[in-house]
């Protein structure tokens, strides 16, 4: 009777114990579903614009042999991906993707190659110029910037690893809108523009109602904040530089290193508004978890550490096929530079 | 019956619990927005001497005795760039539309007094608009200095600034001063000196690459002499009011996503080594103080990049005094230096 009078107390004490339990864990499952609703738009997209995966089926088809034929050159570096904490290279995309044209059937505007060491928090970026006239992976020769609009990110790589003998680990491709859309995100950008930047001939296809009207563009020159459309119209625009697609590669590296720099204040709590931002204008192949571990690296680069290369005179010549007017790569200077920035491991 | 309402406050705690977390997360956004505040909303942390015009965000605002107001010009176009008009409470400040920019006369309490440009064009062809920028008026009063597009042709993608010379009671455009290099930007930020020629900067493509350089002129379309190096890369000229001292903004040897403010002594030919007064900033837009003791300059308080005013005081001396930060949250047009004038 003394056994069961003192047992009682101490079922009700346990039974409590697992109540309380029930409710903390209840609590936890909220916490967890309110951070869920929170990233749920991010992870949505996250999954959507990365893990792409690049054909490279064609990279022993490219006719490499025309563009290497005077060069000397080592073997074509191994295509596996680089190990987590080791260099590796990155090809950055970008598109004019407005109503011109048809969805994924576009130019590469931007290309460029960027070498990122992790340990040494170094970066080399070079840009290839769209005009460049080299042989592509689906065949031909042409300017680079029509690998992309030929076979989409997969040609653009398997090009730019057949012409620079450069093995790429990853692509990111970014559109038009989905540039301004980050910009603004981040709250703008601070830019010292290097000359006033006017053209009277800047496409109006994110503007006006026509996408092949004209509008005017005037970029002052000197530090200043730009927004997304303002910094759209200082790397884009190219007719009123006399070093033409040389100029803009230069504006284009300015405005990803400002980026950096405002990646910085970035935390945990901006990936949806970012994702959302992005969302229908980029894609990598760089999964999430590989996105995720670049955030803090970006920040953590300085500037003193970004090696900025455009393949000027000599390294490229202006000429004209047919009716195009082209840069021609002069590959003997070229793929020495590559191989000494961008190093086979 | 005691049970199910239990657990329907659960429920209900559960599901405010969630909804906390979900905001608490959004609240730990970065606020980073572009937009900040008119500068009458706050107060400068000290007050400078003098009337200052400065632009923020379309608007032109009057700083005097530590408090901002606004100029409340129309608000059809952005408002920018004001230069003090000598002898007159008045500044000429450019209007600048989606395709063209206009400069107007406009008191220094925000009454219109006058368009003194016409650069829109009745066509439907859109390069026939132009665009005019920095307005300077001369010591007389009335001779002003422009950067303007022309001459252009429409077939041509050659489009480049040149300094114009005008006049306050008639056109702004009366006499092309100087030839810039094609395909380069040109030639912008004039300032005229009393004796008529004037200095300005000038872009120059050196190596593939764009630099700017300080440039002296004597008459239209003499060869400039150019004060800096291609290496320097400096612009955007400010004269002290002596004429003794020229504050400029280099970018040459930096990573080119930063500046320097230097000041130089100038001689009337020639400037003297120059001196770095702040460096790894983003400065720009120097104007000197009326009684030349010291300048402004923008640059960014902090990281989230809004350019605020800072004051030096002693800039034209071998020994400044450190920088001090005049307003904190008002992001100023870092592309418009402040008209500062005694009174």
């Amino acid at each position: 009777m003394r056994k069961r009078a003192s047992a009682r107390p101490r079922r009700r004490w346990r039974r409590r114990l697992v109540a309380g339990l029930l409710i903390a864990l209840c609590f936890v499952v909220a916490g967890a579903g309110g951070t869920l609703a929170y990233f749920f738009p991010a992870i949505v997209t996250a999954f959507q614009v990365t893990g792409h995966t690049i054909d490279r089926s064609k990279e022993s088809a490219a006719p490499s042999e025309s563009a290497h034929a005077a060069a000397s050159v080592a073997p074509a570096p191994s295509p596996t991906s680089a190990a987590p904490g080791q260099p590796f290279t990155v090809l950055l995309l970008g598109s004019d993707n407005d109503e011109k044209f048809a969805p994924g059937q576009v130019l590469t505007q931007s290309m460029i190659l960027c070498r990122i060491n992790p340990a040494t928090k170094q970066v080399v970026m070079l840009s290839l110029s769209r005009d460049m006239y080299v042989p592509l992976s689906t065949g031909g020769t042409d300017k680079i910037d029509k690998a992309y609009l030929y076979g989409g990110a997969s040609a653009a790589v398997t090009t730019v690893e057949n012409d620079f003998d450069v093995h790429v680990d990853h692509y990111a491709w970014i559109g038009l809108l989905g540039l301004v859309n980050l910009i603004d995100k981040v709250g703008g950008i601070d830019v010292v523009a290097t000359n006033p930047v006017l053209d009277d001939f800047y496409p109006a296809d994110i503007s006006g109602t026509n996408p092949y009207d004209y509008e005017r563009v005037a970029v002052l020159p000197g530090p200043q904040h730009m927004n997304g459309i303002q910094a759209l119209e200082y790397v884009r625009s190219r007719h009123g530089d006399l070093r033409s697609d040389y100029g803009r590669s230069q504006r284009q590296q300015e405005v990803l290193l400002a980026l950096r720099a405002k990646a910085k204040l970035l935390g945990l709590s901006d990936l949806p508004d970012i994702a959302n931002a992005m969302a229908n204008d980029f894609n990598t192949d760089m999964s999430i978890s590989q996105v995720a571990s670049l955030l803090p690296l970006a920040s953590n680069i300085t500037l003193g550490n970004v090696q900025q290369i455009i393949l000027l005179p000599p390294y490229t010549e202006a000429a004209q096929v047919g009716s195009q007017d082209v840069l021609i790569a002069n590959w003997n200077l070229i793929l020495p530079l590559v191989h000494q920035y961008f190093p086979a491991q | 019956m005691r049970r199910f309402v239990t657990v329907l406050v659960l429920l209900a705690l559960m599901g405010a619990f969630a909804f906390g977390v979900n905001r608490f997360l959004a609240s730990r956004r970065t606020v980073i927005s572009a937009t900040v505040q008119a500068p009458t909303k706050s107060k400068p942390k000290f007050a400078l001497p003098g009337v200052m015009i400065v632009a923020q965000d379309g608007q032109l605002y009057r700083l005097q005795d530590g408090e901002f107001t606004s100029l409340d010009l129309p608000t059809d176009g952005q408002w920018m760039q004001p230069a003090a008009v000598p002898g007159q409470h008045a500044v000429v400040a450019v209007e600048r539309f989606a395709a063209y920019s206009e400069v107007f006369l406009v008191s220094d309490s925000g009454t219109l007094l006058g368009q003194l440009s016409h650069n829109k064009t009745g066509s439907s062809t859109i390069q026939y608009n132009h665009w005019m920028f920095w307005p300077r008026v001369a010591q007389d009063g009335h001779t002003v200095l422009v950067s303007y597009d022309a001459p252009k042709s429409i077939d041509s993608y050659e489009i480049d600034f040149a300094i114009w010379k005008g006049d306050l009671s008639s056109s702004l455009v009366q006499e092309q001063l100087s030839d810039p290099n094609g395909y380069t930007g040109g030639d912008t930020q004039a300032q005229p000196l009393p004796d008529g020629s004037f200095i300005y900067a000038k872009y120059t493509i050196n190596n593939e690459a764009l630099l700017s350089q300080i440039a002296l002129q004597k008459g239209a379309h003499d060869d400039p002499a150019l004060l800096t190096s291609t290496d320097d890369d400096c612009g955007q000229p400010a004269l002290s009011p002596d004429g003794t001292q020229l504050a400029m903004i280099c970018i040459g040897g930096t990573s080119g996503q930063s500046s320097r403010l230097e000041v130089a002594s100038f001689n009337g030919t020639a400037l003297g080594t120059p001196r770095v007064l702040v460096q790894d900033c983003l400065c720009s837009s120097p104007a000197w103080a009326p009684d030349g003791s010291g300048l402004v300059y923008y640059n960014t308080a902090d990281a989230t990049g809004h350019f605020e005013l800072w004051w030096l005081a002693g800039a034209a001396t071998a020994a400044p005094k450190p920088t001090k930060l005049v307003t904190t949250s008002d992001d100023f047009d870092a592309t418009s230096a402040p008209a500062w004038t005694a009174s």
